[in-house]
């Protein structure tokens, strides 16, 4: 279990100024400027949970993320991992914890892949019939073996990617931070990827923590999401919750011949809205007033479609209102 | 015990795993090798040619001049057989922020650091200084005792831990500033001093040596010894003994105080 409680990161910097006159007015002045990278954030995750921890660039996943698995320290508050505070006693939370940092590597650059694994065996006390049914089961859903003995340096993105996933679970943690797993992968990579955090999540009832910009992840494998945007928490709850809350809306994309006129079109009690925008006439209704099957056979039959589209809401659409700040849940 | 144990054999498997990685880069190795006993030979000239116009410094001689230059490789050697990547550390490790693996191991980070690399470059400054100390000796012509050759030895690896402990104690700012591998730089460069009879510096100078960064007590002062009979075998011992015990105690507790203040860099 993890509980984070009043969590508060502050960097503190020199207030630069610009140029070489700037420089030297730097060094000998007093002023800093106060950064809250994380401010005042709480929440508990539980045993066997996958988390979406998302966030634009800069909100503070990171910080939050280092401070959970004890490379940084906060300024105040706390973050428990068992009850335990990691960057208080690091070494007892290292051994229940499994890292991935998408833009770094955790291998060792210029030895065969499979050194860097016995190495972490080793490092890990993993005995050796955990280190060989582990080894089946990530060379199998992560497909390691074409790799194994090339030079980490050799291996493209997704191999890399790949490896680092397997290297983070070799000693089967019960905590897994993910920081970024699925960044500049192709979508074959991505999906080995998802698959394999799946299965380690209801096979081993790893409980995972991930921060992502692809939205695919999110959907495919979090049961909840939290959501932070300068350091704050702006959301935390179950997908279901955020998708019920924006309503079971539907966007319906025509195709027409001409622009139709917009005072003759059938708004259905107002439950539909017009908009012609890129010359296509988008339809938005909520499916739990009006039928779908309504609407497109008023499309085909009076509007004369040619082409038709229906899509749902997706969470991508509900994040990006949620961090433009025109949604505001409770 | 068995916590020892797990601890030497990684230690030995992290030595194996680093000439693994030096093994793919054969030519830079080769190149490492040579590059020494080239800037060693050109050292030893300038001195050679020096001493040949000064046959008397302080009462040295040239071949127990000799003897000394050789002396001041070996701790150090070993020194930088074991522990390199102290260097890389305080000069652009922490700034790059990529220290953070070691934060995620269950395993302490110095220890962590100080066996990431195996430097074995550090054999050829042991067998230059092997030679020299071989040939000046015999020219020498020392009277050998079992006391004089306890007291070097002693000298070497308790020295070694001193010099260690120098570079984990400057390597240690770089947490909270960064970089700092021009202070680990000028504090190693003492070491340069020792290469001629301490007793040609002013008393300050000695007494530094000697007391704040103690290259003159692993280097200046056995080999006097060795040479003059001017000490007690057994003080020298002790005295270099706790040395290295109280300077790597003071090492561990500051190195722990400053990393506590590692900040990674953004992501």
């Amino acid at each position: 279990m993890i509980e984070i409680n009043n969590l508060t990161k502050e960097f503190r910097k020199p207030v630069r100024e610009q140029g070489v006159k700037g420089m030297f007015k730097t060094l000998f002045s007093k002023k800093y400027e106060s950064k809250f990278a994380v401010n005042n954030v709480n929440f508990t995750i539980n045993d066997g949970e996958i988390v979406g921890y998302i966030g634009s660039n800069g909100a503070g996943k990171s910080t939050t993320i280092k401070m959970m698995c004890g490379i940084l320290s906060p300024t105040s508050g706390s973050v428990k991992i068992e009850g335990v505070e990691p960057y208080n006693n690091r070494m007892k939370v290292a051994g229940k914890i499994g890292v991935v940092f998408g833009q770094k590597t955790q291998l060792w650059w210029d030895i065969p892949l499979i050194e860097s694994f016995k190495v972490l065996k080793q490092i890990y006390r993993v005995s050796d019939d955990d280190y060989k049914e582990r080894m089946d089961f990530l060379s199998k859903t992560l497909g390691l073996d074409e790799f194994l003995t090339q030079p980490v340096r050799t291996l493209s993105l997704g191999q890399r990617m790949r490896a680092d996933l397997a290297a983070s679970w070799l000693h089967n943690p019960k905590i897994l931070f993910l920081d970024e797993p699925t960044i500049g992968l192709d979508v074959w990579v991505k999906e080995k990827i998802r698959k394999a955090i799946k299965v380690m999540n209801e096979k081993y009832n790893t409980t995972v923590i991930l921060t992502t910009h692809d939205m695919q992840d999110i959907e495919n494998l979090c049961s909840r999401i939290i959501m932070i945007e300068k350091g704050e928490i702006i959301y935390d709850g179950a997908i279901e919750d955020i998708k019920h809350h924006f309503g079971n809306i539907r966007t319906i994309v025509l195709t027409l011949k001409e622009k139709p006129d917009e005072k003759k079109l059938n708004t259905f009690n107002n439950k539909a809205s017009y908009e012609w925008k890129d010359e296509k006439l988008y339809i938005k209704f909520d499916a739990d007033e009006l039928e779908v099957k309504n609407v497109v056979n008023y499309a085909f039959g009076e509007l004369n479609a040619q082409d038709m589209q229906i899509s749902e809401i997706n969470i991508e659409d509900v994040v990006k209102s949620i961090m433009a700040g025109n949604e505001v849940i409770e | 015990m068995s916590e020892l144990k797990y601890y030497i054999k990684l230690y030995f498997t992290n030595m194996s795993r680093s000439m693994i990685a030096r093994m793919e880069f054969r030519n830079d190795f080769i190149i490492g090798i040579f590059g020494f006993f080239i800037q060693n030979v050109a050292a030893l000239l300038s001195l050679y040619f020096i001493i040949r116009n000064i046959p008397n410094l302080n009462g040295w001689n040239m071949y127990q001049m000799g003897f000394l230059y050789g002396f001041t490789m070996m701790p150090i050697a070993v020194d930088h057989l074991l522990t390199d990547e102290l260097w890389r550390l305080a000069y652009f490790r922490v700034k790059r922020g990529d220290l953070d693996n070691y934060f995620l191991r269950p395993v302490p980070v110095l220890f962590q650091v100080l066996s990431e690399t195996f430097q074995p470059e550090a054999f050829g400054e042991l067998i230059v200084g092997a030679v020299m100390l071989i040939m000046c000796g015999i020219k020498c012509h020392i009277n050998w005792t079992v006391s004089k050759v306890i007291v070097i030895l002693v000298a070497t690896f308790f020295g070694a831990f001193i010099v260690t402990a120098i570079k984990i104690l400057t390597a240690s700012p770089a947490f909270i500033i960064k970089r700092s591998g021009f202070i680990m730089q000028v504090f190693y460069n003492f070491r340069d001093y020792t290469r001629y009879p301490i007793g040609i510096y002013p008393k300050a100078i000695r007494i530094l040596l000697i007391a704040l960064v103690p290259f003159g007590l692993i280097i200046s002062l056995p080999v006097e010894n060795v040479m003059f009979e001017n000490y007690n075998g057994l003080v020298l011992c002790i005295a270099i003994i706790a040395a290295a015990v109280v300077s790597m105690t003071i090492a561990c507790f500051v190195w722990t105080a400053c990393a506590k203040r590692y900040e990674s860099t953004g992501s």
